[in-house]
């Protein structure tokens, strides 16, 4: 059940969302001077054009916000939020506009132009979460921009939500983000974590049942430090599809009393697909798809033999204040995979309310996942059934459900296992998970 | 006689400009036939620099006016009238649009004006800030301070509160100095007599 703790820990987040909601969110400027005293708000907007800064490199969003200018009156409250939604999103130094005369003598066109940072610094945290059975996950991430098209980023993480383990550890990569063409990203990165095992894990590898069950597919190991180097290009095909390709060398040192050192050398490829359709009454929808391979080969020197599939579809459609979305996750695995790269259920995303070491402590080979979620202003309901299996187990269906509230990147949620016995719910509290 | 030696020569041409631009910002004033105080400084242009850059850009640029009576040389205040007013350019017309907001209500745009020249619509704002003399005592010499200021964003947030505009800050704005970016300007008149005042009839 929810202890004290956690009851305390769910306020004393909630009242730091709300300071830092009202301390981040402009205040409702009651002091803007209404559009209509503007001369020029009785002409209509031809276009809205934004220089300084790649147009088909601005998100679904911004690109949105722009098109629904297009058409309307002038309106400087309008526009001077999107400079506003420009300058935090392309983290740019300044977003000045101007206004010229349109092709015909009720037109205008607005321009907005985006002044960048010559060198960036960004500071971010990416995830932040207390989950009531695993603890806390976080990762911190700094990056810097520098030449426009190079950066630098460097990040600490302990995450013991993702996978089987936790790892805890450093990340840095380098990335470019004009390889002769807008279209073309290089990305090296770097990994370097140590691991540390839940008690139900390291059972699992000391019971022979299941050690034997699991010896079908490949016995795995643990591991108490894990390396990879990882060099890789994303080609964008349109602005809503990206295939990404690359290799990955990850070494694992294993746990006492071997010592010894196993390569887990793979090809690594993906397609990313986004698109959003916004409708004229103001609701949008918004579909993504993913798919990604891992093929660890002799080829590369690698010790673990492995083909990994991975593929994600989304879907979300929201009007007014209502949003509804669901999300398909499924994985398949075959070969001698190590545990980082074995599924899970039971994280803050997937199958949420169980706990991970009771469905598999040693995660599975085969994924099977769906959550539905409906949305009303902050409030929402989530529905999640998925079976997590491998290869010569019928696999079972389990469902959770849960309830949560979520006010930008923050949120709060309790799940709840469905089974019969006890109801023994798991708190989230955090943001971006 | 003052004897024109090559050094006062000098001097006088190198202060020439800024005792013209002094004498041009000279400010005057005139009395309604209310005893309603209106200010004249046809020499004052603040439709300039940034503020008509942002104005050229589509920006609505909000001015505010402060206009003072005192009885002692501006040390003490007897009478204030402050004013907001907005500003655009009309970007096909090539020309300024003024408004200016009641102070109960900062939505509620009093009177307005379009069409205007840049000095037509100064002359306007100016026109528009005016101050009751049946304070003053009679036969009394008083001064005037006009200032001006093209407000900034910090500034409207403390200015506008739940009611409207909340007079106090205001006040305390025009008491501590302009921060060292903002466009301001500050004019002074007198010792003058109400009694030597142009009166016109509106």
């Amino acid at each position: 059940m929810i202890s004290n703790r956690h009851r305390l820990l769910a306020l004393a987040f909630f009242l730091f969302c709300c300071l830092r909601v009202s301390a981040g969110t402009p205040q409702q400027p009651a002091n803007r001077i209404s559009s209509s005293v503007n001369v020029n708000s009785r002409y209509i907007i031809e276009q809205v054009q934004v220089i300084g800064f790649p147009a088909s490199k601005l998100s679904d969003s911004l690109r949105s916000k722009l098109q629904k200018l297009v058409g309307s009156a002038y309106d400087t409250e309008a526009l001077d939020e999107l400079a506003h939604s420009l300058r935090k999103d392309l983290h740019a130094r300044n977003v000045t506009q101007h206004l010229a005369r349109g092709s015909s003598p009720e037109m205008v066109r607005v321009v907005l132009e985006v002044e960048r940072r010559s060198v960036a610094l960004d500071l971010s945290v990416p995830k932040f979460l207390y989950h009531s059975k695993q603890g806390w996950s976080a990762q911190m991430l700094a990056s810097t921009a520098v030449a426009r098209n190079h950066s630098f980023i460097f990040g600490l993480v302990s995450d013991g939500d993702e996978l089987t383990e936790r790892f805890t550890g450093i990340q840095a990569a380098y990335e470019n983000i004009h390889v002769g063409t807008d279209h073309l990203r290089f990305r090296f990165a770097f990994e370097d974590y140590h691991q540390q095992w839940n008690r139900a894990t390291t059972d699992a590898l000391s019971d022979p049942t299941v050690l034997n069950a699991a010896l079908r597919t490949g016995a795995p190991e643990l591991y108490r430090a894990r390396r990879n180097f990882q060099p890789s290009l994303a080609y964008a095909l349109t602005p809503s599809l990206v295939v990404t390709g690359g290799l990955s060398f990850e070494r694992l040192q294993e746990t006492l009393p071997y010592l010894q050192t196993e390569g887990a050398n793979a090809f690594a490829a993906g397609l990313q697909y986004h698109k959003r359709f916004d409708d004229e009454n103001g609701g949008g929808r918004t579909a993504d798809a993913s798919y990604s391979i891992r093929v660890a080969s002799r080829a590369l020197g690698s010790d673990y033999l492995y083909t990994r599939h991975h593929w994600t579809g989304g879907y979300n459609f929201t009007r007014g204040r209502h949003s509804l979305s669901d999300q398909v996750t499924a994985g398949y695995i075959t070969g001698r995979a190590p545990l980082f790269e074995r599924f899970v259920l039971g994280t803050s995303s997937l199958l949420r309310g169980w706990n991970r070491y009771e469905i598999d402590p040693l995660g599975g080979h085969r994924l099977l996942h769906n959550s539905v979620e409906y949305r009303y202003r902050m409030a929402n309901v989530f529905y999640d059934t998925g079976s997590l299996w491998s290869h010569g187990k019928v696999p079972k269906l389990k469902h959770s459900l849960g309830i949560g509230i979520r006010h930008s990147i923050f949120s709060l949620a309790i799940a709840f296992p469905v089974r019969q016995g006890r109801v023994d719910p798991i708190l989230m509290v955090g943001m971006n998970y | 006689m003052l004897r024109l030696t090559r050094r006062l020569f000098l001097l006088a041409c190198c202060g020439a400009p800024f005792t013209v631009a002094l004498g041009a910002q000279e400010l005057s004033a005139r009395l309604d036939q209310a005893n309603i105080l209106h200010v004249l400084a046809p020499g004052l242009h603040f439709l300039k620099g940034k503020s008509l850059e942002r104005l050229k850009d589509g920006a609505t640029v909000a001015i505010l006016g402060q206009l003072t009576l005192s009885l002692d040389a501006n040390v003490t205040i007897a009478t204030r009238a402050i004013a907001r007013f907005a500003l655009s350019y009309d970007i096909w017309e090539e020309r300024f649009s003024v408004s200016r907001f009641a102070a109960a209500h900062q939505e509620t745009v009093a009177r307005g004006a379009s069409h205007l020249s840049p000095e037509a619509a100064e002359a306007w704002c100016l026109d528009h800030l005016t101050v009751d003399t049946s304070v003053l005592p009679i036969g009394r010499q008083f001064w005037i301070r006009l200032e001006l200021r093209i407000e900034d964003g910090r500034e409207g947030n403390q200015i506008i509160g739940e009611p409207g505009i909340n007079l106090t800050r205001l006040i305390e704005i025009f008491s501590r100095p302009a921060r060292a970016q903002q466009q301001r300007w500050q004019l002074d008149a007198g010792p003058l007599h109400l009694a030597d005042l142009r009166r016109s009839s509106s």
